[in-house]
């Protein structure tokens, strides 16, 4: 009957699925089931009576040393251990008993869990991986399961919340940590939308931290399903603040360039290595007179003049190649319809980081408008210089000459006073009648000099410079007769001047009476009176034979009131002085040639 | 009164040359005071005087404006001459132009004659105007 039964316990124990084997006391190998051998590679011939250590145990001195101490103890328990480095087992140890409780040996069942194991150790690997990459990318998640209305939410999640990692929020607490307002209302909806239809979301909102910081976060959230109903919310949080500051830096600063470029009151514009334009403000657009989309792509010779063009397309060429930039040039820029416009213009190379220049950047300023200042300036400062200069010459005068006549009054007057003896008073009289003569015709000489230089609507008509000439000439008669002059007058017939017909006769007659008046006693006075048309005027000519002017010694005084170089008596040293006035003042000049014994010849040009 | 033995004066204005014959009178005694109306005749008559070894002004009265030869040039020619004797020239003048002074001052500075500086209207003579041993002495 036992022999039956044992029979029938051993062919039992062979057929059992899980690998088992039955070990003595002495550990020694009794029964095993078949799959047990398979497990262990063993044949049943060899396994009986064997140690059961000499079979199961391979060099792993770990695994070796636990499974001798659970075979030793014989005690219940569970080992994992591997087997030849790449399996992993799970043996489990139970006392072997008979019936009266006498420990017979030890039932060990062994699996193989190699399977199990990886995989609990790959999940192992994902987490640490996931939770270091939500510690390094600031992506927090959150899970919230629609049954038990729980929120949890991970580690990271709520260190951006600035909240303890023992906090547990409720979904009311969770959404109101998002700022009130747009984010609040979105996140509500976003998150209701998500339960109820399903709909993940992903969004940019701003929470206010547990510290009160205000934080840009992009959450997200994704319906899971179980049978086709949602369970769960499972979600990520991720904190994206300096991101989206930096955004809005770099689009505030865009935005700023933008809006510097293109309202600066100068033309800027990029071009590229063609000289196409790639980029052009609203200045550029506006002087072109074309919208920025028909400029883009067109070079300078689509728009201006073609030499212009050339001058512009090598200046490109050279900052290009040099590298250096053009700073601040005086250009000028003709459009094809011939409008000319002053710039200051600035030429930098765009360099891209392969150090290669790949276009340039253009500045240009209409200085035109300055140009035009500045030479209305300029202007206005001769005439001011010359102007200032017979001021403070005339000034000198008026000081100097009505000086000496009241000089002469105060001292003659003085004498009168003190005079007892009445002939010599009545010669002081004389005097004094003499002096305020003089005076009197002072006066009269400076009035004139101030009407010349005061009449600033000059009546100039075209008049006949030769029948002007002969007119003046009818006047002198009996002066050019009584001095036997000889006068050739070869003006061209058809010669007009525009001239102030005073002013006309004045200066002909000057130059002829002082002609007449410095004549060479020892030669017959001839004149000699040229013109010709010049560039912008004309030139006339008077030449004579007299005694001419030291030029070196009064060069400079000539033209200068009260000035007189020879002895004549008639000479009041006005004459040449008021005819330089009166032709400056019609917008012509004067100047002479002279030597001494031989003659002086006026040139005078008149402006057309 | 001062005892001059010449005495020039040059000035194209002969109310100036009354005045200061005038105030001659009463201050010098000379018997040798000749008038000119600009510097090139007094300069002629000088060199003559030199030429002919006759006596030479001791003191001159000297426009400043004047017609072919103004009293600057004069001045110039005057010094050119290297004259042993100091003369006293007073340079006489209506203008009041900071510039005349100022050149006569270089002048002064730059020769060994006597300059002084009278501004018109001249009312006397001074005797320094005639004689500077006076006021060494």
């Amino acid at each position: 009957m036992k022999t039956i039964e044992k029979t029938h316990t051993q062919y039992l124990l062979k057929q059992l699925p899980k690998a088992t084997v039955l070990v003595g006391k002495n550990h020694e190998v009794i029964d095993f089931s078949d799959s047990w051998l398979a497990i262990f590679n063993l044949k049943a011939k060899d396994a009986v009576g064997a140690s059961i250590f000499q079979l199961i145990l391979d060099d792993n001195t770990e695994s070796h040393e636990q499974l001798k101490d659970c075979l030793l103890k014989n005690r219940t328990t569970t080992l994992r251990h591997k087997k030849e480095n790449t399996q992993w087992l799970e043996s489990a140890f139970a006392p072997w008993f008979d019936e009266k409780e006498n420990i017979l040996g030890t039932i060990i069942q062994t699996t193989d869990i190699s399977g199990e194991v990886e995989k609990e150790l790959e999940l192992e690997r994902i987490k640490t991986m996931l939770q270091a990459k939500s510690e390094i990318a600031k992506v927090g998640s959150w899970e919230y399961t629609l049954e038990t209305e729980k929120l949890v939410w991970c580690d990271v999640t709520k260190r951006m919340h600035h909240v303890d990692e023992d906090f547990e929020p409720s979904v009311n607490e969770g959404i109101e940590f998002y700022k009130q307002g747009y984010s609040r209302n979105k996140i509500s909806m976003l998150f209701h939308n998500a339960l109820q239809n399903g709909i993940a979301f992903n969004e940019r909102l701003i929470i206010q931290t547990a510290t009160g910081e205000e934080r840009w976060v992009m959450a997200g959230g994704k319906p899971i399903y179980e049978h086709g109903k949602i369970t769960k919310l499972l979600g990520t949080f991720q904190d994206i603040h300096d991101q989206v500051i930096a955004e809005t830096k770099i689009k505030e600063s865009k935005q700023l360039l933008t809006t510097l470029i293109e309202n600066l009151p100068i033309n800027v514009f990029l071009k590229d290595k063609e000289s196409r334009k790639i980029l052009v403000n609203r200045s550029e657009c506006e002087y072109i007179g074309a919208s920025a989309n028909e400029i883009l792509g067109k070079t300078d010779f689509d728009f201006y003049d073609e030499k212009v063009a050339q001058i512009s397309r090598d200046e490109d060429l050279e900052v290009m190649r040099t590298f250096k930039s053009i700073l601040g040039k005086e250009t000028i820029c003709v459009k094809k319809d011939g409008t000319t416009t002053n710039f200051l213009t600035s030429k930098i190379p765009l360099i891209n980081l392969e150090g290669q220049a790949y276009g340039i950047i253009g500045m240009s300023m209409d200085i035109t408008h300055i140009k035009q200042k500045e030479d209305e300036l300029r202007n206005l400062i001769n005439i001011t210089a010359v102007q200032n200069k017979k001021l403070v010459n005339f000034a000198h005068i008026v000081s100097h000459n009505l000086r000496s006549h009241t000089a002469n009054f105060s001292m003659l007057l003085d004498f009168l006073v003190k005079e007892i003896d009445e002939k010599e008073k009545e010669r002081i009289m004389e005097m004094l009648l003499h002096a305020s003569d003089n005076l009197l015709e002072t006066l009269e000489n400076l009035n004139e000099v101030v009407e010349i230089s005061t009449n600033i609507n000059l009546d100039k008509k075209s008049l006949n410079l030769n029948e002007s000439v002969i007119k003046v000439q009818q006047n002198l008669s009996a002066l050019l007769q009584n001095n036997k002059v000889e006068v050739l007058n070869a003006v061209p017939k058809g010669i007009f001047v525009m001239c102030v017909p005073a002013y006309l006769e004045s200066i002909i007659l000057n130059l002829l009476t002082n002609a007449v008046k410095y004549k060479d006693p020892n030669r017959k006075p001839k004149i000699e009176l040229r013109a010709e048309k010049q560039d912008k005027g004309v030139l006339f000519r008077i030449s004579d034979n007299g005694l001419g002017i030291d030029l070196i010694r009064y060069g400079g005084k000539i033209f200068g009131m009260y000035k007189t170089f020879h002895n004549n008596k008639d000479a009041r040293g006005l004459g040449l002085y008021i005819i330089k006035n009166q032709i400056e003042a019609m917008g012509g000049h004067i100047s002479l040639k002279s030597e001494v014994g031989k003659g002086t010849t006026f040139n005078i040009f008149f402006n057309e | 009164m001062n005892k001059v033995n010449s005495i020039y004066i040059i000035d194209d204005d002969p109310i100036t040359i009354f005045g200061i014959k005038k105030m001659l009178k009463t201050t010098a005694v000379c018997n040798d005071i000749q008038a000119f109306e600009n510097g090139k005749v007094a300069i002629d008559d000088l060199r003559k005087r030199i030429r002919e070894g006759t006596r030479l002004p001791e003191v001159i009265f000297l426009d400043i404006n004047m017609p072919i030869m103004d009293g600057w040039e004069f001045l110039d020619e005057f010094i050119a001459l290297e004259l042993k004797e100091k003369v006293i020239i007073n340079v006489i003048t209506s203008s009041i132009d900071q510039y005349d002074y100022q050149k006569w001052n270089d002048f002064r500075l730059n020769c060994q004659h006597y300059l002084n500086f009278k501004n018109k209207p001249i009312y006397k003579i001074e005797p320094t105007d005639l004689n500077r041993l006076d006021m060494v002495s």
